[in-house]
């Protein structure tokens, strides 16, 4: 063997060394140094995870009457993300000729711009079974046809606001939920409850591990677990009742449309108003609209832009997803006045059986120095004469609150801003914590919040560049529910019925329990809300001349504001304590172009002396509270009273407290002059009537505390009227 | 005492001494240890689908076993026969296996988009003549050169492509372009033995670079189209191992996941989930190296190609001591096939070739693999056996 053959035989072995080394290297690479992420590869490789959705939770009212519910249909997915525009619409012409629908239907579905792009869309719903194989035994790529549950809405509009609906997820909903074990194709609760309780509403997926081989055929099932149903949710509102207040509302409103404004000649516009029935024994929300509403059903299909449009960017249907009751804020107008006459009795500003004539405004004394607007009038400009508390919350007189208001400016110490504190007691200026979602929290003005405003909004509010004070006028605004002061429905409501139960504030309850509907802890309360008492007020002195003075207020004979409304009312048998409001609202209409209506405000209880509901109703640009608000208050109180029958309580055993009773001397026993001192239930003093015996016309054992009222009034007078502090029973 | 009887019968000249007395046994036993294997991993990577399928799990693994034990006996009688008889054997053998090339692309069925397989009838087996065909040229090539007494001109070297050239025309027709990559690497082997000028084989190697960047290439410039999609998606995802996942690149990747979860020792024997799940394609064939890789790991891979080095070597190592040119340029063919098929074989599963349709030899199933291999390690062994004889 020469040389050269050597050489080139050691050339060989070489090359044969750095193959096998360049083997080696790789193997080493692969098997040591990158073996984790391999291993994870082949882990996921080998693996499918099939995710099955749960049943969603229903919505029910408080007697059970579904609001929100499943049904069971076919549907056809289609994902176009693996096919081009041109192929996408073969195919759908294909699909449509399939399903014998049309093709704009189809398209429909696919063009729905709410969910993810790349998302399987569904194109088509309520397949039957014939249906369903006529699309599953094409087997098209990227288009499935199965079983799925679909929501309804059994009540339609009923309760829309409250319940919400579902749709299609939004990009980001879909980026958060998909690790949830969503399917991207689910519904997903968008508003109110539904979207609120979406984690409790949704239930667990059910989730199935899958070995399979390359042809994806199952090898074995390693894992299975059942999917949990969603929660049932439980609303406090009642069906029947809340349908009667949308259509109170909705009927009130179109009334107000044919009404012309004194103001400017037109009609009032009139389009939208809130309507809240809270329980104040609890907070319990019974009923609570807001107009203009829509159907959930619609969102759940899913719509197009045109229909989206013409439903939601009507501007004579504005904002009709706005559940207003929680999200509109209004100035309150004269339903604030109670707020002020509370502030003045507990500065001791007021007496309130003490006579003020109302002279049809009020100026502000040249004593106390004034700076700008100094004379305020009346809303009409009408004297109204001599008033106390009880007749000037009746008749509406803001000359005498603004007199209250001014009085409480001047005060130095910190009863000054006793119409601010009293409003926040009351609730206003922060949200009441109802279960729904976006709810406002309104405004109570002072100084600071003023501040705020002229410095955030130069331009709207302070276009000269004054200095930003506290005026003597704001005060006054402020104290007949004007300027800065902002208030949501639902506020009203609950601040109403913190009145009337006796200062108990509760965070309204809409949401009564959430049901489990799982198989083994079936119907069982897996959150219950019980009464959320945020606060108890402490009223001063002379609160039962306010609640006198709202009592009369819808009272003919006695002038009250809302007294033509209530007229030809069953007031002995379920009387009723209110408050009208006319509230100025500033600025333009933006349709109609021109200034705006006022808004109307209709706040109350009932019955007067034994609360169990109280009401707010408020109408926008829809005219006088009393004229507009009051007859739809009324009507829905018309529709509470037939709730109450529909659903009677179970009578409870009424227990009088058993006060300490002092001795009273013989001589002096039966002297009307001396019953104010023995407190109620004593012998000698106030007897408190058995149920259904005259005094107590309800007969819940309570005796009528007017009849007593009018029996202190011929005695003592009002000045030491004891304090109802067992309101709530 | 036997030992003793040997001895004494045995003479002292080493060339006339029996040729069993310088067998390589340990080549032998190399080859049939790597084969056992083979066996094995055809049945761990047959096992769970034949059986879901409701077959006998055993039907591939019986089937190689067969082939190995028919090889072994190939082996023996290749290592029993004089080698250089092979030498007057040559031609006719070249014509045989040219004229069975032919007749291949005219009736033979396709199967796998390629003409590569004779149908044996009653037998149930296919015969892939491209494999004998390997041998043929290598014992037709030393041939060849041997008669020029180891020194190649450029004529000589010319014609010696030619007579590489038609074999491997006709094998690149059915298509089977990784069994003619085998050619190549034969011939370049064994040329640059014989004594190939070096400028010739640098002209050559450049020429050939050339022919295969136009090959790849001609389609884009208007040309005719020499590559199929599949040959030119392997390619593209070897270059781009992102390239269609789910297609091109799917084969590449999924390999290299089973070998790489192996780890240092493997899954266990049965236990392998991406050779359980048939998740690699072909693996009793192309692909037998991921069932090693995965269920014995780094471990049982290096064993492998630890045999596999042991083997070459030997063969490197009678090449070089061989009596005659004729001899060493057949072991250096076989050395040359060998080596470039084990590289390739293994290097495609390990991503650092591009997946030609190679088997793994001794490894994988296919009985005309397992019978060519065989002889050809025989052979290898009958010359190492008469590296003294006269």
């Amino acid at each position: 063997m020469d040389e050269q053959v050597r050489r080139r035989m050691a050339f060989l072995g070489i090359v044969m060394v750095g193959l096998f080394g360049a083997l080696f290297t790789r193997l080493w690479y692969l098997q040591v140094l990158e073996t984790d992420q391999y291993a994870v590869a082949a882990e996921s490789n080998q693996v499918r995870i099939i995710i099955t959705p749960p049943t969603r939770g229903r919505i029910l009212d408080r007697h059970g009457v579904v609001l929100a519910d499943n049904v069971r249909t076919g549907v056809v997915t289609f994902d176009q993300s693996s096919y081009t525009d041109a192929d996408a619409e073969t195919l759908l012409i294909e699909l449509a000729d399939l399903l014998d629908v049309e093709v704009a239907q189809l398209r429909r579905g696919l063009a729905d711009q709410r969910s993810h792009p790349l998302a399987p869309k569904i194109v088509a719903t309520g397949l039957d079974e014939q249906g369903l194989l006529r699309v599953a035994e094409r087997s098209i790529a990227g288009v499935e046809a199965k079983w799925d549950w679909v929501r309804v809405y059994p009540q339609n509009e009923v309760g829309a606001h409250i319940v919400g609906y579902v749709g299609a997820m939004s990009e980001r909903q879909h980026r958060e939920l998909i690790d949830d074990g969503y399917l991207p194709y689910e519904r997903v609760g968008r508003a109110g409850i539904e979207g609120l309780f979406e984690t409790e509403l949704h239930g667990e997926p059910g989730r199935t591990k899958l070995e399979v081989d390359r042809r994806n055929r199952v090898q074995q099932i390693l894992a299975d677990v059942p999917p949990r149903p969603g929660h049932d949710i439980v609303l406090s509102i009642d069906v029947e009742l809340q349908a009667a207040v949308e259509s109170y509302l909705r009927q009130g409103l179109i009334a107000s449309r044919k009404t012309v404004s004194g103001d400017s000649g037109f009609f009032f516009p009139a389009l939208t108003g809130a309507a809240v029935v809270l329980d104040v024994r609890n907070g319990d929300v019974l009923a609570m609209a807001s107009h203009p509403t829509f159907d959930p059903t619609w969102m759940v299909e899913g719509l197009s832009i045109a229909e989206y449009q013409s439903v939601f960017e009507n501007p004579y249907a504005p904002g009709a997803l706005n559940n207003r009751a929680v999200q509109g804020t209004y100035s309150p107008g004269s339903v604030f006045k109670p707020v002020t006459a509370l502030a003045g009795l507990e500065a001791g500003l007021i007496a309130p059986r003490a006579a003020y004539h109302d002279i049809g405004y009020y100026s502000i004394p040249e004593s106390r120095g004034c700076t700008g607007r100094c004379t305020f009038f009346n809303s009409d400009r009408a004297a109204l004469g001599t008033v106390d508390l009880s007749a000037a919350l009746t008749r509406s007189s803001d000359a005498y609150f603004y007199k209250v208001a001014d009085d409480l400016y001047w005060v130095d110490g910190p009863e000054q801003w006793a119409i601010q504190d009293m409003a926040r007691e009351l609730g206003f200026g922060s949200p009441t914590g109802v279960q729904l979602p976006f709810e406002k929290s309104g405004r109570v003005p002072d100084g600071d919040v003023k501040k705020f405003l002229f410095e955030a909004n130069p331009d709207a509010y302070n276009p000269y560049n004054e200095p930003v004070r506290w005026f003597p006028g704001d005060n006054i605004n402020t104290g007949i529910g004007q300027g800065f002061v902002a208030v949501t429905p639902l506020q009203l409501a609950n601040a109403y019925a913190t009145i009337a139960n006796g200062g108990t504030r509760f965070s309204p309850n809409i949401v009564e329990t959430v049901v489990s509907r799982d198989s083994d802890t079936f119907g069982e309360a897996v959150l219950t809300f019980e009464p959320r008492v945020l606060d108890v007020v402490d009223f001063p002195d002379g609160t039962a001349v306010v609640r006198e003075g709202l009592s009369n207020v819808t009272s003919l004979r006695l002038r009250g504001t809302a007294g033509k409304a209530f007229d030809g009312y069953d007031h002995e048998g379920y009387r009723v304590s209110g408050k009208t409001g006319t509230a100025q609202a500033q600025g333009l209409n933006a349709v109609l172009r021109r200034k705006k209506e006022d808004s109307a405000v209709f706040v109350a209880w009932a019955p007067t002396h034994d609360p169990r509901y109280a009401v707010a109703v408020v109408m926008e640009e829809a005219g006088f509270g009393g004229e507009a608000a009051a007859p739809v208050a009324r009507r829905i109180l018309e529709a509470v009273r037939a709730y109450e029958q529909r659903w009677p309580e179970p009578q409870i055993a009424f227990v009088p407290p058993q006060p300490e009773c002092p001795e009273v001397p013989e001589a002096l026993r039966g002297d009307p002059a001396f019953m104010g001192y023995v407190p109620q239930g004593c012998p000698w003093g106030v007897q408190i009537p058995r149920a259904n015996t005259p005094g107590d016309a309800d007969g819940d054992g309570i005796p009528d505390v007017d009849q007593l009222d009018d029996r202190f009034d011929n005695a003592l007078g009002a000045a030491t009227l004891p304090r109802r502090r067992e309101g709530v029973s | 005492m036997l030992l003793g009887r040997l001895l004494a019968k045995t003479p002292t000249r080493r060339e006339l001494r029996s040729p069993a007395w310088f067998a390589d046994y340990t080549l032998a036993a190399a080859a049939i240890t790597v084969a056992c294997m083979g066996v094995a991993m055809n049945y761990a990577a047959t096992w769970r689908s034949l059986s879901f399928e409701g077959a006998d799990p055993l039907t591939v693994a019986r089937r190689q076993a067969i082939f190995v034990l028919i090889g072994i006996a190939v082996m023996v009688a290749a290592a029993v026969v004089d080698y250089r008889v092979l030498r007057h054997c040559a031609t006719p053998a070249y014509l045989a296996v040219l004229l069975a090339l032919a007749a291949l692309l005219r009736w033979g069925p396709e199967i796998r988009n390629a003409r590569s397989w004779f149908e044996l009838p009653f037998v149930g087996f296919q015969v892939q003549p491209s494999e004998f065909a390997k041998l043929a040229v290598i014992v037709s090539l030393a041939a060849f050169v041997a008669h020029h007494e180891g020194y190649l001109r450029f004529d000589t070297l010319f014609n010696a492509g030619l007579l590489l050239a038609v074999p491997m025309f006709l094998i690149y027709s059915q298509p089977d372009l990784g069994t003619m990559l085998v050619f190549v690497a034969i011939a370049m082997g064994m040329l640059l033995v014989a004594g190939a000028q070096l400028r010739h084989i640098v002209i050559v190697s450049l020429a050939g670079i050339l022919a295969l960047v136009l090959v790849f290439s001609i389609d884009a410039l208007q040309g005719p189209r020499l590559l199929s999609e599949t040959q030119r998606g392997r390619l593209t995802a070897f270059l781009d191992q992102d390239y269609e996942p789910q297609k091109a690149s799917y084969n590449l990747r999924q390999s290299q996941i089973a070998i790489g979860a192996g780890g240092v020792w493997g899954q266990g024997w049965k236990q392998g989930t991406q050779t359980n799940l048939d998740l690699v394609p072909e693996q009793h064939n192309d692909f037998i190296f991921t069932a090693l890789g995965e269920e014995f790991g780094l471990v049982g891979a290096t064993l492998l190609l630890a045999l596999y080095a042991y083997i070459v070597v030997r063969i490197w190592l009678i090449a070089r001591a061989a009596s005659d040119p004729f001899g060493r340029l057949l072991g250096v063919g076989v050395l040359s096939m060998l080596l470039f098929q084990v590289f390739q074989n293994i290097g495609m599963t390990i991503g650092i070739m591009p997946i030609t349709g190679i088997p793994l030899p001794l490894m994988s199933h296919g009985g005309s693999g397992t019978l060519t291999t065989f002889a050809a390690i025989g052979i290898v062994i009958s010359i190492g056996s008469r590296r003294y004889a006269l």
